[in-house]
């Protein structure tokens, strides 16, 4: 039962991760906390949406790497390796059943926000692909009353004020359910239900004009959501978009469900609720982490470990009032400022981030947590994802794409030693 | 009651950053208006909840079922089940405990008594009159799936009059049956018995309580800390000498393990030092495996088979050392389930207020095994009450892992559910 990777992590980044090693013959297993941080997100692949402090937003984001910080995930990676990655998550993607589409031309599309801003995503889920802004249809954003954290007013007056041709609809609650509360997910649940489709078709034809293009909160089905989108558009006879939800987010939850699928058809076991909280190394190798139990820790054994247990967020740092910031495994040697007053900006929202948030691991070419001095810090540890140093995945829109990018990365590096057995120091410095 | 130390609860209701993901997971408040979700109950009210406050902020919590789904999802840690076990224990406290509640909190004790005149017992809770008259007068649903008295004895029973076959070994373990193995289902102990044995282990079986669980599930605190009390001070000593406490119950050890001690806030050092001695049997047998330990003589048990890894089995956070262990029998086909929850949640599902919604969260768990087709003859759960609600959710029968196992060892018969006698003596002769 001797297992080749260890991933520790469940978000994108730890998924990938083991989704890839495990088409490539690993033993793989991933352990997490909790529930990813796919979760909270839109479900959008994100690239690169902004860099630094400018304000326009990023058009083609792989014709602007370059412009990031040396020791970003990128500048590792190299624009065409992360293209070709990004291409390999949509076909895995596709073949769980998730459609994602771009541009032909690898430019960014823009997408509401739950606030009304136009968001830049490389990749969007079909289901968000008519929200498209470059799209000279008008939209209607339809809301339901009572429903929390949705507001399709203010989307739609934030749209308008940027030039859309938009309004808005509110539908009383009782069309999505008899119930007195539902989240996001319950809904999505309760739209698969033809009789709740019907409700909502009738409902949206008494408010939608012909043309127009319907904007709905990210509910359209969970595990029928392709049904449930294709009966919505068939039967209007125009195109519907969801437009994310503050979290739970549902298109976030329908990637991880299908992740976790694909890597249960692979015989690749995703273990939740095991928090890491220790480990044991023996001359620069790891030979086990230990995780939480209800009694005492758990040994994971395994050849290669790789972490991906994201930024502040996830889970990946933490940090104390006395100023002390560490990664909360193995206490990898962190870039991020070692005084605390250097941490943050004074505005909350300010455009060239925060210094905490930049900070993180450093890695070597080959995706391995170096020191300061640029030596490994294990010779079988590989990192990806949120807690890698030098990007700011939040300021920059680049969450997903690092984490699918530094994830097929690492595992490659991880691949390179498994069957050349090559010696830990001679990485590849491309992949076929 | 007692003052309680909301220490431990207290310190991580401020990691909650209110994602939702508990509430999205909750099997309860998925069926349920009644429950409106584990953020809510919990670390949201647990603001308006102080030691020595006179009143509840919210009543609600009586309709968590404890089957802490919410704290295995939790990113951020926060110990919602417990908020919510602790709340309740302040709602008991305040107002009382209806007779039902006192009365399905003491298994023990129910066991005992039916076990005095096992067919009468059940022929006096099992018929549509009792149960119609049970569920008028005290509220306990009348098709909610309760368990039957052993006719053949007790486990106990059976230890005794087998004392001469039992294996005598330098290699000793000890055994924690539970109230239900006890009582209701001695075939379980056997299984685990015969199973320890064939693998070389003397099974200790040392006098034992109740763990408590069911009293802190309906919230009487005070009474399952002398449980606590009584379990800690007979088998400390074991496992202070170095013995491992195996259960076959995952609720039981769990409550040994980290409800008991934690709920209270029962942490000296044999209550500390049985803990950490504590093991869920299949938790044991994998390291036995994985020290390369474990005989691998299996037959082959050509079963389709559907296991649901129960609720309380997750809390422990082990993985799901059952599978692993039954993946190593020949022709053996599992298929896992990924169900929340069976709805039961112990007690429960029956009650009457509740029964419904436990068979609701159920249904989830009773559809992935019926879409596992026709040719399924068993099911197979950790947890007693859990399988309970399988056979009755579902109509087949179902078994423990460990009569899988014992029945791989050729040691057990899966229909009857007893040992094939006179096994055991020829595999001690290898």
């Amino acid at each position: 039962m001797m297992l080749d990777l260890l991933v520790i992590g469940a978000g994108l980044a730890g998924l990938t991760a083991a989704l890839r090693a495990a088409e490539a013959g690993l033993r793989v297993k991933v352990i997490s906390k909790g529930m990813g941080a796919l979760y909270w997100t839109p479900g959008t692949i994100d690239v690169l949406g902004y860099i630094g402090a400018e304000e326009r937003a990023v058009q083609r984001p792989w014709e602007r790497l370059d412009e990031l910080p040396a020791r970003h995930p990128y500048r590792i990676v190299g624009a065409g390796r992360a293209q070709a990655a990004l291409e390999w998550f949509r076909a895995c993607a596709a073949e769980l059943g998730l459609e994602y589409n771009g541009r032909e031309d690898g430019s960014n599309v823009f997408t509401p926000s739950p606030v009304g801003a136009w968001r830049p995503s490389y990749l969007l889920p079909a289901g968000q692909r008519a929200g498209d802004a470059e799209d000279d249809r008008p939209m209607i954003i339809v809301g339901f009353q009572g429903m929390r954290d949705f507001y399709p007013h203010l989307i739609a007056s934030n749209l308008k004020a940027q030039g859309q041709a938009v309004r808005f609809a509110m539908l009383p609650w009782s069309v999505l359910s008899e119930r007195r509360d539902r989240n996001t997910v319950q809904l999505a649940e309760a739209l698969e239900d033809p009789k709740t489709q019907q409700r909502l078709i009738d409902a949206l034809r008494l408010v939608v004009k012909p043309g127009e293009r319907i904007g709905l909160p990210a509910i359209l089905g969970r595990e029928a959501h392709s049904q449930v989108l294709t009966a919505l558009a068939q039967e209007l006879n125009t195109a519907v978009f969801e437009i994310a939800t503050l979290p739970p987010g549902v298109p976030g939850i329908r990637l991880a469900t299908a992740l976790r699928r694909g890597l249960e058809q692979c015989g690749v076991r995703v273990e939740i609720g095991m928090e890491a909280i220790d480990f044991h190394a023996e001359d620069g190798t790891i030979e086990f982490v230990e995780t939480a139990t209800s009694a005492r820790p758990l040994k994971h054994r395994a050849k290669w470990f790789l972490l991906a247990t994201g930024g502040v967020l996830g889970g990946g740092f933490d940090s104390n009032h006395e100023g002390r910031f560490w990664e909360t495994v193995f206490d990898l040697p962190l870039t991020t400022p070692p005084d605390r007053q250097q941490w943050f900006r004074p505005l909350f929202l300010d455009p060239q981030g925060h210094p905490a948030l930049r900070g993180g691991v450093a890695v070597n070419e080959a995706f391995q947590p170096i020191d300061a001095a640029g030596n490994v810090v294990f010779n079988n540890l590989w990192a990806a994802g949120g807690l890698l140093a030098h990007a700011d995945p939040i300021a920059e829109r680049s969450l997903e794409g690092v984490a699918i990018a530094s994830a097929v990365a690492a595992v490659e590096a991880i691949k390179a030693q498994a069957f050349a057995r090559v010696d830990h120091r001679a990485f590849p410095s491309e992949t076929p | 009651m007692a003052p309680l130390s909301w220490h431990s609860v207290d310190l991580t209701l401020d990691e909650c950053i209110k994602c939702n993901i508990c509430t999205s997971h909750c099997p309860v408040s998925a069926v349920t208006d009644l429950f409106p979700g584990p953020k809510y109950v919990g670390p949201q009210a647990q603001r308006f909840r102080e030691n020595g406050q006179p009143r509840t902020p919210d009543h609600s919590v009586d309709y968590c079922s404890g089957c802490r789904v919410c704290n295995e999802v939790c990113p951020t840690g926060v110990k919602i089940a417990e908020l919510n076990a602790r709340a309740r224990a302040q709602i008991v406290a305040e107002k009382g405990l209806p007779l039902r509640n006192r009365l399905l909190g003491r298994n023990e004790l129910l066991g005992k008594l039916g076990s005095f005149a096992p067919a009468l017992a059940n022929f006096g809770l099992h018929n549509p009159l009792s149960r119609l008259l049970a569920e008028k007068v005290m509220g306990i649903a009348r098709h909610a799936p309760l368990p039957t008295w052993s006719t053949s004895g007790t486990f106990r029973d059976w230890l005794r009059r087998t004392r001469d076959q039992r294996l005598k070994s330098s290699k000793k373990v000890v055994y924690f049956h539970g109230c239900a193995t006890m009582y209701y289902e001695p075939f379980i102990g056997k299984a685990a018995v015969v199973v320890l044995e064939h693998n070389g282990y003397e099974v200790i079986v040392p006098e034992q309580n109740c763990c408590g669980l069911p009293l802190l599930s309906n919230g009487e605190f005070n009474v399952a800390r002398s449980y606590h009390r009584s379990n800690v001070g007979r088998l400390a000593g074991y496992a202070r000498a170095g013995l491992p406490i195996v259960g076959t119950s995952t609720s039981c050890t769990l409550t040994l393990k980290e409800e008991a001690p934690e709920l209270l806030d029962y942490h000296d050092e044999p209550a500390t030092t049985l803990k950490l001695g504590t093991y869920d049997i299949f938790e044991w047998l994998r390291e036995r495996y994985e020290a390369g330990e474990l005989r691998t003589d299996f037959q082959p048990l050509p079963l389709k088979l559907p296991y649901h890894a129960p609720c309380q089995q997750r809390a422990h956070r082990i993985g799901k050392p059952a599978l692993e262990l039954m993946e190593l029998i020949p022709e053996l086909e599992l298929a896992e389930s990924h169900a929340r929850c069976c709805g039961i949640a112990g007690t429960y599902g029956y009650k009457i207020e509740k029964y419904q919604i436990a068979m609701d969260v159920g249904a989830e768990l009773f559809e992935f095994v019926k879409a596992q087709g026709r040719d399924v003859r068993y099911t197979a759960c950790d947890s007693e009450t859990c399988r309970w609600q399988l056979e009755h959710g579902t109509a087949l029968p179902s078994r423990h892992p460990i009569e899988i196992l014992a029945a791989a060892y050729g040691l057990y018969d899966l229909e009857r559910r007893d040992v094939i006698a006179g096994k055991r003596d020829r595999s001690e002769k290898r």
